[in-house]
């Protein structure tokens, strides 16, 4: 596919990893391993994309359908994303909960689009995850009539390659979305998203927390428009870096003229675990309206060293007090998923990531 | 069982302690007692392994080893406890988390079998009724919102669990109500009042020693022991000051 990608030299893409996504579109093709390694035990439909392609035999899919999608968007890569992809869509006060996506990459691109459109007061959710190598780019539309409530749940676990994921959401009166990102493995990594709330008292709410070593760069690029009366959002990223990686968090909140009564909360926090390593932060606030509450806070630091010091003068190994400090930072991220089960398999891969990093 | 020697000290390039010695004894109970500033906690740290505190000069022996080679949590391992003046609030960690997992690693490099979870919060559960500790406080984060008594309950909570040979507790009274105190000085005696423990004191206050009885009394000023003695010292200090030993 000829694909005209980005480059650094536009503002929105100076932290883009385009090198090692480039490279991992040539990557040659392999087996792949099982898919059962990246469901959860939960009950609910499943399905499984191998390089991009529907594996039917390993999917039970219920009721979200595997068709083709229109990539309906003007976003870069996220244009690219057409062809066969899932959707789902719900009728007013309908609800499937635990959906779960395996992306396995084997090498070279895939693309896959999806949508999630939501009737009145329906209420799904949904957990991807994303393993093997290669570049996955995929787009995400949704669309939340009012009072209905999508959680996501994200992982981004392949062991090299790229993940980009571009996300475009549309809320509605009284709607909810909550969209949790973890990306804790080898790959380069860019998450995009434009969360928009139509609706009067919507909620959007779009975050995570990125684990980056080695060479490896991931970031997230991410805005919510506020166009109702009324909405609330919360943007909380975390970054970790170690060796000489990079992690990025560009953040945006927008509130348009008369969206008053608006209350936007936006958290980026880093930790850099090394000093050699890389953390940047770009938090950015557009306010039309004058009656708001915007709540943001951006840091960059190290581990507290007093804090360092309380845990080891008890016993604990230098190691084991920095993945615990460490861990406690990424958990403020993943403790905003709603699901227990889910909550705790994102924090124990943030954990597995830990163990690596700091051994 | 701890043999300090000649012991310099520095911070950031400034002498903090000058010539520090002290030999303390299994079944023995220390105070040391000094004006703000004179290194008090800082020999509490240099013995804990805090980075940052450089020893320039001199040697600590822990039974016999070379307590300034070990880090720091093997210190812990090896029944050494730092009782801190200022507990740090450690945020998303929770406190029996933390304890499992340091009692667990230290009895690891000890070679001991780790408690399980419930083993371990039977334990806990058990010291913090003996200091008169909320169950509900061992569930919340490290120190979080503690109260300033409440964080010295927990360093003796730790202590209760950790159950070391030889503890360090920088100004373990300050910030104690009345009733705490006793219980706190009940928990002291308890947990390290045997002939093959010890424990070293720091406080400004002759209160608590009424309910640790000290061995040894000494006066820490200007980095190093100026002045031992008896019971009868915290006393002589709390009527004169130090102004007047100096003198
Ligand atoms: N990080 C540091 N950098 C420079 N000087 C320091 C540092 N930490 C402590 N000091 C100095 O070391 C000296 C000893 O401090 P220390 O905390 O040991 O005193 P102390 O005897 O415990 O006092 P107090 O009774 O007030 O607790 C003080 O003069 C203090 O200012
Ligand atoms: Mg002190």
């Amino acid at each position: 596919m000829s694909i005209t990608l980005p480059t650094r030299r536009d503002e929105a893409w100076r932290w883009a990893d385009l090198d090692t996504l480039s490279a991992a579109r040539t990557t040659p093709r392999a087996e792949i391993g099982d898919a059962a390694d990246h469901f959860l035990d939960l009950d609910g439909p499943r399905l499984v994309f191998v390089d991009g392609a529907f594996d039917a035999a390993r999917s039970d899919p219920r009721r979200v359908r595997v068709q083709a999608i229109a990539a309906e968007t003007a976003h870069p890569l996220g244009m690219h994303a057409a062809g066969t992809g899932w959707s789902l869509d719900l009728d007013a006060s309908e609800a499937e909960t635990c959906i779960q996506i395996a992306h396995l990459g084997s090498g070279g691109e895939s693309h896959v689009p999806a949508t999630l459109t939501l009737g009145r007061d329906a209420v799904a959710s949904v957990v991807e995850s994303y393993a093997g190598s290669g570049w996955a780019n995929r787009l995400t539309r949704i669309r939340l009539a009012e009072g209905a409530r999508l959680m996501r749940s994200v992982r981004l676990v392949q062991s090299a390659g790229f993940v980009s994921l571009r996300e475009e959401a549309e809320i509605g009166q009284a709607a909810s979305l909550v969209s949790i990102f973890l990306g804790a493995g080898g790959m380069g990594s860019r998450i995009d998203g434009e969360l928009v709330v139509t609706g009067d008292g919507g909620f959007a709410e779009m975050g995570g927390a990125l684990l980056t070593r080695g060479e490896q760069r991931q970031e997230c690029a991410v805005a919510v428009r506020h166009a109702a009366l009324d909405g609330s959002s919360m943007q909380l990223w975390r970054a970790v870096a170690a060796d000489r990686s990079a992690a990025s968090l560009a953040a945006r909140v927008e509130v348009a003229r008369g969206a008053q009564k608006t209350d936007g909360e936006q958290s980026l926090r880093g930790l850099l675990l090394d000093r050699t390593a890389t953390v940047n932060l770009k938090p950015e606030l557009e306010i039309f309206a004058d009656d708001v509450k915007c709540a943001h806070g951006a840091t960059v630091g190290e581990l507290d060293r007093a804090a360092m010091f309380y845990l080891q003068s008890r016993g604990l190994p230098e190691g084991v007090a920095k993945a615990l400090l460490t861990r406690a930072f990424v958990a403020d991220a993943i403790d905003r998923i709603g699901e227990e089960p889910v909550r705790a398999a994102f924090l124990a891969d943030a954990e597995a990531w830990l163990a690596e990093a700091l051994a | 069982m701890l043999e300090i020697n000649n012991l310099h000290a520095e911070i950031a390039g400034n002498a903090i302690l000058k010539g520090l010695s002290l030999t303390v004894n299994a079944g023995e109970v220390h105070a040391i007692m000094g004006p703000n500033g004179a290194g008090k906690s800082t020999l509490g740290y240099v013995l804990g392994g805090r980075p940052g505190y450089e020893v320039t000069e001199g040697s600590v022996s822990f039974d016999g080893a070379d307590l300034l080679e070990l880090e720091p949590h093997e210190r812990a391992a090896a029944g050494l406890f730092l009782g801190f003046q200022y507990p740090v609030e450690i945020p998303g960690i929770s406190n029996v988390q933390f304890l499992r997992e340091s009692l667990n690693a230290q009895r690891k490099g000890r070679g001991e079998a780790p408690l399980s979870g419930a083993e371990f919060l039977k334990l806990a559960r058990a010291q913090a009724d003996a200091l008169g500790m909320d169950h509900d406080m061992l569930k919340r984060p490290v120190n979080v919102g503690f109260s300033g008594g409440e964080k010295k309950r927990n360093e003796m909570v730790q202590m209760g669990i950790l159950s070391p040979r030889l503890a360090i507790l920088d100004e373990t009274d300050s910030g104690l109500d009345i009733d705490a105190l006793r219980t706190v000085g009940d928990g002291i005696n308890r947990i390290l009042r045997a002939p093959d423990k010890a424990v070293i004191l720091i406080t400004h206050y002759q209160r608590l020693l009424e309910y640790v009885r000290p061995d040894f009394v000494h006066v820490l000023a200007d980095g190093r022991i100026t002045r031992t003695g008896g019971p009868e010292l915290a006393l002589e200090l709390e009527a004169q000051g130090y102004g007047a030993l100096a003198a």
